[in-house]
């Protein structure tokens, strides 16, 4: 870092001059003392978890209603009791009126119209 | 490495041969004696920056104190036991630039009290007038320069050192000493003559 220089003599030669700082008188024991009491102020707190409260049977009391109402719309459901409610897509009606032998290509229409044409 | 553990045994009361590694290891298991070894070592240079970097203000003692509080409550943040000067350097610089960048309190008690011997330049300085003016000249450089010139000038840092302290290449701590010397220069152009040969 030392040049050598003139420049950097003088410099140092002004500095010399700065207020030679020194900490007060006790600072390094005042720091101690505020460590130590740092040190006991720091104690770890035990953690204790909060006492967790038995559920109440009335938890339960709105599971009891929601299953039954499942119970029983799966049981109608399943006897077709309530096809003339729902929909005929949901129940099935489309599917039951299929007929097998119904033409759906519409071969036998085009060849039932050339044969009334030729 | 002395291997030293240093619980509740007599030679635990002796830290004044410990290397820093001993200490801090020491002061990682909780013996404030490791660690008062340690303030005995490195408090004086940490508050003479702290001190020079805040312009004498009333507060360098308790931004030392901070810098060693935080080593105290974790030691191994120091990676390297021989980078601890350079880290509670850094601990204590940082601290004070922080509080530069507060809100200004307005303390006028806590702001120490000088004089400004450059407005009066037709008599010669005597030597509390000529460490005024300088510290003046010093306080007034940007912080990064006064950090680095801090370090190097008055606390004996080499250039790598300071540059490790500061978190900065050796190039940027040349760049911030060559700034930092011109601009101290200029601040104290009009006595600049006066304060050399008033030493010859």
């Amino acid at each position: 870092m030392t040049t050598g220089s003139g420049e950097e003599s003088e410099l140092r030669r002004i500095l010399a001059l700065a207020t030679a700082a020194e900490p007060p008188a006790g600072a390094a024991d005042r720091l101690m003392a505020r460590l130590a009491a740092v040190e006991t102020t720091a104690q770890v707190v035990p953690f204790r978890p909060r006492a967790t409260r038995r559920k109440s049977w009335f938890a339960y009391a709105a599971a009891v209603p929601l299953a039954a109402s499942l119970a029983l719309g799966i049981y109608l459901g399943a006897m077709g009791k309530l096809d003339t409610l729902l929909p005929a897509a949901i129940t099935g009606d489309l599917a039951m009126s299929f007929d097998a032998d119904a033409d759906l290509t519409g071969v036998g229409e085009a060849e039932a119209y050339a044969e009334e044409h030729t | 490495m002395t291997g030293r553990t240093g619980k509740g045994s007599a030679a635990a009361e002796d830290y004044t041969k410990a290397d820093d590694a001993d200490l801090l290891m020491a002061s990682g298991q909780r013996q404030q004696a490791a660690f008062a070894e340690l303030v005995n070592r490195y408090h004086r240079p940490v508050y003479r920056l702290v001190w020079r970097m805040t312009g004498g203000h009333a507060d360098s003692e308790d931004i030392a104190q901070e810098a060693f509080l935080k080593l105290w409550r974790n030691p191994s943040q120091v990676r390297e036991a021989k980078a601890l000067k350079g880290w509670l350097m850094r601990v204590a610089s940082n601290a004070v630039i922080d509080r530069s960048r507060k809100p200004a309190h307005a303390d006028i008690d806590a702001a120490v009290e000088v004089s400004d011997p450059a407005a009066r330049t037709d008599h010669p300085l005597d030597r509390a007038e000529a460490a005024a003016l300088v510290d003046r000249g010093i306080a007034a450089l940007p912080d990064r320069q006064r950090l680095a010139l801090s370090l190097v000038y008055f606390e004996g840092l080499s250039n790598i050192e300071a540059a490790e302290a500061m978190e900065v290449s050796v190039e940027a701590v040349e760049s911030l000493l060559a700034r930092a010397k011109r601009g101290l220069k200029q601040a104290l152009a009009d006595r600049w003559r006066d304060l050399l040969d008033g030493l010859a």
